[in-house]
C-alpha cells in the first residue's frame, strides 16, 4: 500500500509537470512566440495590418481618387477583401443604406472628420497601433486620432454607455486572446466604401500568434439590426520591425476643422 | 483500482491547475498600509507595479500652482492646517449632495455641480510648485515673455467675451486637439483620471480627458529624430529604484502650456520634461514633472502632487471632438448675431 502511494505521488508529479509544460508550450505552430511570465502569449508591441480594407473591406478594383488634381498619388488601389466569403449579409434596407453611404462617402465617412474609428476598423486602418499587455488589463493605442481602449481581462463588466471605441472584455482560449466588444455606438463605419453597422453590433475579436512577428486576427460581427447572420473578417497583423519603431501622433482634428467649421468662419471684408 | 487511479489523476489535475493559479493570486496588490514599512509590489517580470486608475481630484482648486507668500519655503501644511482643509472638503461634498436632495436647485445655464469632480481628502501641499524652493515660477527670458504675450493675444478660452471669429482663436483644448503634456496631468474640474497599464518593456499612461494614450518604452533606445515634433512629445522611461523616470523631448513648440488643460505659458520646442512616478502606498503615486525650457525660463522648475486610486473611480471614453457641439454653437451663434446686428443697422 505504501509503495502504491509512493508510485502515485511520482506519477502525480510527472503528470503535473507535463500539464504545466503543455500549458506553457501552447498550441502547435506558435513555437517561440513571446510569452508573459505566466505563460500567456505576450502581444506587447507595435503592430500594423497591411490590407487595403480601409478603402473597402470587400474585394475591389482600382479606381480614380476623389480629386483628379492629385492624379495617381491619391487614386484607390485594387484590394482583396478581408470578409470571409466576400459577402456581407445585409438586410435589404441596410443594403440600400450602404449604397447611399457609398454615394456620399467622401463627405459621410467618419474618418474624414477625424472621428474615432471604432472596432474593428481601428485594427486595419493604414496606421500602426501599440499594444501594452498588463497583468489585469491590455491597453491598445491607435495612431489614428489618438484613439485607444483598455481591455478588461478580469470578470466581464457591462458597457456603462455606448461609445465610439466600444467596451472590451477579454479572455484567453488557450493561446488565443478573445475580446468581446459591446457598447458600440452606430456612428462608426467599417471602411471608406460605406459599409456600416448599428448600435446592436457585437464584435468578437480573436488574436492568435502565427509566428513571433505575425498575429492572425479574426473579428466576428453580429448585428441583427443590420445583418441577417453573423459574418467574419480575417487578416494578418504584422509587427513593425524597423529600428526604433515607435507609435507617433496623428492628431487629425486640426486637419478637419476647415471642413467641419469652415462655413462658420467670420467672412473677411 | 481503476477508479482509484482515475480519482488520483483528477486530484493531480486539480493540483496542477492550482499550481498555475498560485502566481496569479500572488500578483494581487496588498491593501493600503503604512508607508514606512510598505514595499511596492512588482510586476511578474520584475518592474515596480504602478498599474491602476488614479485621480488628482484631491488637488482640484484647493492648491495653487505658485505658493502664497505666507508659506515662504514651506511645501507642506501642518496637521492643523490640513484639518482645516479637511473641514472645507467635507462641506463642499455635503453641498454637492444638496443638489440631489433639491433637484431643481440648479437653475443656471451651466452644467450641474455633479458634472464636476471634487476632492475627497484634504491636500497637504501649499503649492503644486516644488522647485524652486520658494514655490514661485522662475523668471522668464525676454524671448519667452515676448512669445507668451503674442500667444495670449491670439488665443481665447471658454467663457470669454472675445468674438468667435474662427476656431483658430480657441485653445487646443477647446478645439479638442490635446491638453498637452502638462495640461493633461494637472488637476481640473473633471476628467482627472489617469490609468497606467504596464507590459514588459512598456508603460502606457492613459488620460481620460481628450483621451491621451502615452506609450513609453522602458529601454535606452534614442528619441525619434529631431524633425519629428508632437503635441505630447516623445517619451522614454527608465527605473531608478522604485521610481519610473520619464524623459520627454520633441515637443511641438508654442502649442500647449504649463497650466491646467494646457493653458499658461506654452512650452517651446526646446523643452525637456522629466516626470517621476513613485508608488508610495497601495493606492497612491507620488507624481512630479520637471520642466527645463531655456528658451522660456531662466531656470528649471518642478511641480507635483500625489495621484490616488479611489473606490469606484473609473475612466470613460472622452469623445471630445466627436461631441464638440460647443465649438459649432459658439461659431454659429456669433455669425447669427453679426447677421442680426447688420440687419438692425440697415433698418435704422
Amino acid at each position: 500500500m505504501r509503495n502504491r502511494v509512493r508510485l502515485l505521488i511520482v506519477v502525480a508529479a510527472i503528470a503535473a509537470t507535463l500539464l504545466a509544460s503543455v500549458s506553457l508550450l501552447g498550441q502547435a505552430g506558435a513555437a517561440g512566440i513571446p510569452r508573459m511570465p505566466d505563460g500567456k502569449p505576450n502581444f506587447t508591441g507595435l503592430w500594423q495590418a497591411l490590407t487595403g480594407a480601409n478603402w473597402d473591406i470587400q474585394d475591389h478594383s482600382a479606381e480614380p481618387g476623389p480629386f483628379y488634381q492629385l492624379g495617381a498619388a491619391f487614386a484607390i488601389p485594387a484590394g482583396q477583401g478581408i470578409v470571409e466569403g466576400n459577402e456581407i449579409p445585409y438586410r435589404p434596407e441596410a443594403l440600400e443604406q450602404k449604397r447611399l453611404n457609398r454615394l456620399n462617402r467622401w463627405t459621410a465617412d467618419p474618418e474624414t472628420k477625424c472621428y474615432m474609428p471604432g472596432i474593428p476598423r481601428a485594427t486595419y486602418m493604414p496606421y500602426p497601433f501599440q499594444i501594452v499587455q498588463g497583468t489585469g488589463k491590455i491597453a491598445f493605442a491607435y495612431e489614428f486620432a489618438t484613439s485607444n481602449r483598455v481591455v478588461n481581462m478580469g470578470p466581464p463588466t457591462k458597457a456603462p454607455v455606448a461609445s465610439w471605441m466600444g467596451w472590451s472584455n477579454g479572455r484567453w482560449e488557450g493561446d488565443t486572446l478573445v475580446i468581446d466588444v459591446t457598447g458600440n455606438n452606430e456612428q462608426t463605419w467599417f471602411d471608406r466604401a460605406g459599409n456600416f453597422h448599428s448600435d446592436t453590433m457585437k464584435v468578437t475579436e480573436r488574436f492568435t500568434f502565427r509566428n513571433p512577428d505575425v498575429i492572425n486576427y479574426e473579428a466576428t460581427i453580429e448585428d441583427p439590426k443590420t445583418f441577417t447572420r453573423p459574418w467574419k473578417m480575417s487578416f494578418p497583423i504584422y509587427r513593425r520591425l524597423e529600428n526604433n519603431a515607435k507609435l507617433l501622433e496623428f492628431k487629425c482634428v486640426e486637419f478637419t476643422e476647415e471642413l467641419i467649421y469652415g462655413h462658420l468662419r467670420k467672412p473677411t471684408n | 483500482m481503476k477508479h482509484r487511479f482515475l480519482l488520483s489523476a483528477m486530484l493531480v489535475g486539480i493540483a496542477a491547475l492550482s499550481m498555475l493559479a498560485a502566481p496569479i493570486a500572488a500578483q494581487q496588490r496588498p491593501a493600503n498600509s503604512n508607508a514606512s514599512t510598505w514595499t511596492p509590489p512588482k510586476t511578474p517580470w520584475g518592474d515596480p507595479d504602478l498599474q491602476g486608475i488614479y485621480t488628482s481630484d484631491d488637488y482640484i482648486s484647493n492648491v495653487p500652482f505658485a505658493r502664497a507668500a505666507q508659506y515662504g519655503t514651506r511645501l507642506y501644511l501642518t496637521d492643523e492646517e490640513v484639518a482645516a482643509q479637511q473641514a472645507r472638503v467635507q462641506t463642499a461634498a455635503q453641498n454637492a449632495l444638496q443638489e440631489f436632495a433639491n433637484p431643481n436647485a440648479n437653475v443656471g445655464t451651466g452644467p450641474p455641480g455633479h458634472w464636476g469632480e471634487r476632492a475627497r481628502n484634504a491636500p497637504r501641499q501649499t503649492s503644486l510648485l516644488m522647485e524652486p524652493e520658494d514655490g514661485q515660477l522662475p523668471a522668464m527670458t525676454a524671448e519667452g515673455q515676448a512669445r507668451d504675450a503674442a500667444a495670449r493675444r491670439g488665443r481665447q478660452g471658454a467663457g470669454t467675451a472675445l468674438p468667435a471669429d474662427s476656431w483658430e482663436g480657441y485653445t487646443y483644448y477647446i478645439r479638442c486637439i490635446t491638453r498637452g503634456i502638462a495640461g493633461s496631468v494637472l488637476p481640473v474640474i473633471y476628467g482627472n483620471g489617469t490609468e497606467i497599464v504596464q507590459g514588459p518593456g512598456y508603460v502606457m499612461i492613459l488620460q481620460e480627458m481628450v483621451h491621451e494614450a502615452r506609450v513609453i518604452p522602458i529601454d535606452s533606445r534614442p528619441h525619434v529624430g529631431s524633425n519629428i515634433k508632437t503635441y505630447m512629445g516623445d517619451s522614454r522611461g527608465r527605473w531608478e529604484g522604485n521610481t519610473l523616470v520619464i524623459e520627454t523631448t520633441n515637443l511641438l513648440g508654442e502649442r500647449t502650456g504649463i497650466g491646467g488643460n494646457g493653458g499658461g505659458v506654452t512650452f517651446s520646442d526646446a523643452a525637456k520634461i522629466t516626470e517621476r512616478l513613485t508608488r508610495t502606498s497601495g493606492d497612491t503615486i507620488s507624481y512630479s514633472m520637471r520642466v527645463e525650457d531655456p528658451k522660456n525660463f531662466t531656470a528649471p522648475f518642478t511641480f507635483g502632487f500625489p495621484i490616488k486610486q479611489e473606490p469606484g473611480y473609473q475612466n470613460f471614453e472622452y469623445a471630445c471632438h466627436e461631441g464638440n457641439n460647443g465649438m459649432m454653437n459658439q461659431l454659429s451663434a456669433a455669425r447669427a448675431q453679426e447677421k442680426a446686428d447688420a440687419e438692425a443697422a440697415k433698418q435704422k
